[in-house]
């Protein structure tokens, strides 16, 4: 590291001098010794370390102050007394219950979609791999108002049960369905860090158990499952910290059967008035999320990443022999069952004028579509999300790239508290995010406006750029700026020259994919709504949790399908860039 | 303690590449066989293809008599009962060392004590006795290779497959692994089958050697037979580093293309224990064929000319240019432009300068006739 910055500063000092039209006196031995003074001058006159300064000032305040106010409040002695309350301690039993359940299921499925999709010789993998992937690309309060669509009393599969005579009423409520939903809306993310991680194990590894006498079962067992255990475990902590703070599902599928989880006892303190002040209670609740997701991040931050495996080609491709039509058929059941068929009972809602009409040709209208998207609050509601969206898209694109530049390019001390800080905030649950920016909204003067939730939409997205950015950064060779440099570049002017163009194309994509994420947020949108300021999310909850269906359906319907667009159209244009 | 037979082996990839083509090849008990060529000629695709790892489309492999790869018969890499040493050592890091060298003996249900005993007992042939408890991650680069080849023949393997499992090392620690497994595999009888790029290794290890190109054996021999009879000119060029010079080959005298190199003027050609001719016919032929002569860095000298106007007999043949001399053990390398054609040279006893001007006189040559021929043969 030293060598590396004498290196970096030396031509620098250099450049000033000819620069300057000073004449460069010889070296002498006085000068060496002021070496160490001069070079600090130089680093603090080239301009990354102002780049690096205005970094961390926007950080300071984007995600210091508001953790900072929420453990300074939730360490009060008013704050903790909200422990001793039953109600608390159950929605916390609730909440980690749930958030483990659904966890664990989420990584097994992961696991064995990644295991099947990206090493067997299954048929149609390209088309399974995106279908896989749909509860990813839907909010997941959509998806429990599609499964509520699927099994409400009135519901497709409970009228298909009674006209068979079987009097079984299926039903998506309660704590099982919380699980449930939890899992189906995460799964996605555990198989995507899985199979990323079973990319990374070189195929001789695998090769080499072959070679000493193994079946494709043990590899897989003593091989290759051993070394994926940090991947799995990171799934299995992301899916967790996720599921620990949604508000969408257990707030429609939980709450009608009294299944209360964290998320949704902080919504309900906030938003009815019994509770005189409930700023102290709900900072307690969200310091220990905080202190929760944090001790999850360090945990999976200790362990060993894959990057000491060191390269190889692909691995061994599994020859599924006799399983393979079962296999087949699970999966496209699978696909079929958990991510289609949801979907279409939403559309089939929302296309007929009220739930129980049958579901017929002539019954089908746009009304419901045209209705709830002409809707006042309804175009409040896209006007809010579209303008809060995008602005977080831009902060979230300019500041990740910045950071991401720093991260990848500079070898300063400050470099791993730089990584921490920027992308802890993604690991927190979104409840923890919106009430930090409840406590600081009337400090900055910004209570009840829009601001606080701009300010919270970029805290919680920034790092999906700065992800999006890094990984491409770090592969581009650190020689071509070193070109720039010595073509006379100082050290800003190379880094923006060359690293920050190259990483631009990244940088947007990750910015796109913060505003198809914000634009449909419900959880800390609706933790700091005030009048005037609601956003899509909220629009689509609240005319659910007042009975209209058909309206919620036809917004719902809106978001996903464009998400679902958006998203794979996204993905498809960063691979193609990836290929190329 | 083993043979392995391919018999007209090919393999020809799913994007069409043809990866290897008419394999006929008898690996001797207990030899060391090296497979020598440049990237992409097929060598790696051919030790792939004994360990099982890639299915041939075409012939058959069997190992000691027994058919293991070939029309309707397919046996995976995991029952053949072969060791691998693979070119980046593939040690698994979740494992200790004697949980790597153990693990082909745990697979084939040894018991624990019989099996610490053996894995103690190959640690200690490999010098790493003492790092048994280790994990991978505290061993040097040379320690994990050591590692790896103990793995590989811990469960006595009918035949050992090295996939450029020395390339991965420094020079000085490359060296004297070489030795040692030269030793280890003599010590045991093991039958090996060593991949490499360099041909020096090659040479230096083999009994015997493969040189392939473009999925086709060019030639198999000994390393003393490739240097001193190639079998074609793509041999001499790749293990001795000849230079090629075509030209056509006229009642029994070769005359090359090259204004400079006379094969046939300052010394005669049928006399000359030097020249060699391949796959010339006997018989005298009137017509005139189309030939290559290789001449190896060894197989000429270079005469320095003082001054270019001082010249008695060299009036018509051009002179060469010395293009770069590197020291080295045996002499100066020497490259010289000789009227376009860039000429190897090995100089000693002087030393050659950068620009000046020598005369290159051949004075052993491979002359190659089958090359045309087989050309016009493939391409049809």
């Amino acid at each position: 590291m030293t060598t590396h910055s004498i290196a970096a500063t030396g031509p620098a000092t250099e450049t000033r001098t000819d620069a300057d039209g000073s004449s460069a006196p010889p070296p002498s031995a006085q000068q060496a010794s002021n070496a160490g003074a001069k070079r600090r001058r130089v680093q603090e006159r080239d301009g990354l370390g102002a780049l690096r300064t205005g970094v961390w000032v926007v950080l300071a305040f984007l995600v210091g102050l508001p953790l900072v106010a929420l453990a300074l409040q939730g360490i009060q002695p008013e704050s903790r007394q909200v422990f001793g309350d039953s109600a608390v301690a159950e929605a916390a039993l609730n909440s980690v219950a749930s958030a483990t359940g659904s966890a664990l299921l989420a990584t097994l499925a992961g696991a064995f979609l990644a295991v099947v999709l990206e090493r067997s010789n299954i048929p149609g993998r390209g088309a399974l791999r995106w279908l896989v992937l749909l509860p990813f690309l839907i909010p997941p309060f959509i998806g429990a108002m599609a499964w509520m669509a699927l099994l409400g009393a009135n519901g497709p599969v409970n009228k298909t049960l009674a006209s068979l005579g079987i009097d079984a009423q299926l039903s998506i409520f309660g704590g099982w369905g919380v699980v449930f939903l939890l899992a189906v809306h995460s799964y996605p993310m555990a198989y995507l860090v899985i199979a990323a991680a079973m990319r990374r194990i070189p195929g001789n590894l695998e090769e080499a158990a072959r070679i000493s006498g193994a079946g494709t079962a043990r590899v897989l067992e003593t091989v290759t499952l051993p070394l994926l255990g940090p991947g799995l475990l990171a799934a299995f902590v992301l899916t967790l910290v996720a599921n620990l703070s949604d508000f969408g599902i257990p707030a429609l599928i939980g709450l009608p059967e009294r299944y209360t989880t964290l998320t949704t006892l902080v919504y309900r303190y906030l938003a009815s008035s019994t509770t005189s002040n409930p700023l102290p209670a709900v900072s307690a609740i969200g310091l220990l999320l905080l202190v929760l997701a944090v001790l999850a991040v360090l945990a999976q931050r200790k362990l060993p990443s894959g990057s000491q495996l060191g390269s190889g080609g692909t691995g061994m491709k599994l020859e599924l022999g006799a399983a393979r039509i079962p296999v087949l058929v699970l999966l496209w059941l699978w696909v079929g069952i958990i991510c289609l068929v949801p979907l279409l009972a939403l559309a089939s809602q929302a296309l007929l004028p009220a739930p129980g009409v049958p579901l017929t040709l002539e019954n089908l209208t746009l009304e419901n579509i045209i209705r709830a998207a002409t809707s006042p609050n309804a175009v409040s509601g896209m006007g809010n999300s579209l303008l809060l969206a995008g602005g977080a898209a831009v902060c979230c694109t300019v500041l990740g790239l910045g950071i991401a530049l720093l991260l990848t390019r500079g070898k300063h001390r400050s470099n791993g508290a730089l990584d921490v800080v920027a992308t802890l905030p993604q690991a927190l649950p979104g409840l923890v995010i919106a009430v930090g920016w409840l406590l600081i909204a009337p400090m900055l003067g910004i209570f009840n406006t829009s601001w606080v939730i701009l300010g919270a939409y970029i805290m919680a997205f920034m790092a999906l750029v700065v992800q999006s950015v890094r990984a491409p950064l770090a592969s581009v060779s650190s020689t071509l700026e070193e070109a720039a440099r010595t073509a006379g570049a100082s050290p800003l002017r190379a880094l923006l020259d060359v690293s920050a163009r190259l990483a631009v194309p990244a940088a947007l994509t990750g910015g796109v994919v913060v505003l198809l994420t914000a634009v449909r947020e419900l959880t800390i949108s609706i933790l700091l709504v005030a009048p005037g300021t609601q956003t899509l999310g909220v629009s689509i909850f609240n005319l659910q949790q007042s009975g209209d269906y058909g309206g919620a359906s036809a917004l719902a319907l809106l978001v996903a399908l464009a998400g679902i667009l958006g998203l794979s159209a996204t993905a498809a244009l960063a691979n193609r860039r990836v290929d190329t | 303690m083993a043979t392995i037979k391919m018999r007209n082996l090919g393999l020809v990839y799913p994007n069409g590449h043809v990866g290897l083509d008419g394999i006929e090849l008898d690996v001797r008990d207990g030899e060391f066989l090296a497979l020598l060529g440049p990237s992409g000629s097929g060598k790696t695709t051919l030790l792939r293809t004994i360990a099982g790892f890639l299915r041939p489309s075409a012939g058959s492999l069997s190992i000691d008599g027994k058919d293991i790869a070939g029309e309707g018969t397919w046996m995976p890499p995991e029952k053949r009962g072969l060791g691998m040493v693979f070119q980046d050592h593939a040690i698994w890091p979740h494992l200790s060392v004697a949980g790597n060298v153990g693990y082909p003996l745990k697979l084939s249900g040894i018991p624990r004590a019989q099996l610490a005993r053996r894995v103690a007992e190959v640690l200690e042939q490999v010098g790493l006795a003492e790092y048994a408890k280790r994990k991978p991650s505290a061993l040097s680069g040379g320690q994990r290779q050591r590692v790896a080849l103990a793995r590989a023949i811990v469960a006595s393997p009918k035949a050992l497959l090295l996939d450029e499992a020395l390339s991965a090392l420094d020079e000085p620690l490359r060296a004297r692994l070489r030795l040692e497994l030269r030793a280890l595999t003599r010590e045991q009888g093991l039958t090996a089958v060593h991949v490499t790029h360099d041909r020096a290794e090659a040479l230096g290890l083999a009994d015997r050697v493969v040189v392939l190109n473009e999925g086709r054996i060019q030639q198999v021999g000994t390393p003393a037979e490739l240097l001193e009879n190639p079998a074609n000119s793509f041999v001499a060029s790749f293990v001795s580093d000849a230079t090629l010079f075509p030209g056509t080959l006229v009642d029994g005298n070769f005359h090359a293309d090259h204004p400079g190199a006379r094969f046939n003027k300052h010394m005669e050609v049928h006399r000359n224990p030097g020249i060699k001719f391949v796959g010339v016919p006997q018989t005298a032929v009137s017509r005139s064929r189309r030939a290559v002569a290789a001449v190896a860095p060894t197989g000429l000298r270079l005469e320095p000319v003082e001054n270019r106007g001082i010249g008695t007999t060299a009036g018509r043949a051009p002179l060469a240019r010395v293009t770069s001399a590197l020291y080295g053990r045996h002499g100066y390398e020497t490259s010289v432009d000789w009227a376009g054609t860039a000429l190897r040279v090995l100089v000693s006893g002087w030393v050659p300068t950068e620009g000046q001007l020598v005369r290159p006189v051949i004075e052993s040559a491979h002359v190659f006739c089958e090359e045309a021929g087989a050309a016009e043969g493939r391409a049809a």
